[in-house]
């Protein structure tokens, strides 16, 4: 969590866990009762996920499972103080954490798009330089297999020849 | 873990952030035992190693993560 104690809004992400004692119904009204805990401190809420119910990695008060819920909210910083002490003490959130989260600007959107074309077209680029290269090599390899296939077809042929004689031969005998 | 022949950032490649939430990611990042792998193994570049470790240990507090391997 942040303790920066700025007068600025900052752009926050918070992600808690419902604990397993609640129903699915039950943990969704605990999630907007958080929304309302943000909400009342000023924030404004930009983003709602609700993940639902998820296996914890590890137990956590006896709780093998949990709800998670995720919020984006903008916020005064000396605020976030306050909320993060209500959700400590509240019983219904078994865990939570708040993290600065850096709103993108139009701008950085932009320029990520523009980077992520250049990197699709390397890509696209490497990949066809990987199919020449593969291309001109497997013709020669199919016609040597070929070749070879061609080599044990006489052989057999031979050797089939070879015991017919031997076995009339016998019969001679 | 990556591949030992290509020692490129995968962040770097892939113009991807680090985010504690995508555990799936960052499963690739650490090993067995749930230990947070070099740089130098994994080729991450510095800058992105420093965003992953506290990325693993954002996601091992909110137990998206295991911190052991049982």
């Amino acid at each position: 969590m942040s303790k920066t104690k700025t007068t600025g809004v900052t752009h926050y992400e918070i992600l808690f866990i419902i604990p397993n004692r609640f129903t699915d119904d039950e943990a969704k009204t605990v999630s907007s009762s958080v929304e309302k805990i943000i909400a009342d401190n000023d924030g404004i809420v930009t983003l709602r996920e609700y993940w639902g119910k998820k296996r914890l990695a590890y137990e956590i008060k006896h709780n093998a499972f949990g709800y998670y819920s995720l919020f984006e909210f903008d916020l005064e910083g000396n605020k976030l103080a306050k909320i993060d002490t209500t959700l400590r003490l509240s019983a219904e959130v078994l865990r939570h954490q708040i993290v600065v989260k850096h709103a993108k600007s139009e701008a950085a959107i932009a320029k990520e798009a523009k980077i992520r074309v250049k990197i699709d077209s390397k890509k696209a680029a490497d990949s066809k330089k990987q199919e020449e290269k593969t291309k001109i090599p497997s013709p020669s390899s199919t016609a040597s297999r070929v070749g070879d296939k061609v080599d044990k077809r006489v052989d057999l042929k031979d050797l089939d020849e070879k015991l017919e004689g031997i076995l009339n031969a016998k019969d001679l005998i | 873990m990556t591949n030992k022949k290509t020692k490129e950032c995968y962040f770097c490649v892939n113009n991807l952030e680090v985010d504690y939430k995508d555990t799936r990611t960052l499963r690739r990042f650490v090993n067995f035992y749930m230990k947070i792998l070099p740089g130098a193994r994994t080729g991450v570049c510095a800058w992105h190693q420093r965003k992953l470790s506290d990325a693993v240990k954002r996601s091992r507090v909110m137990a998206l993560l295991s911190a052991t391997h049982k």
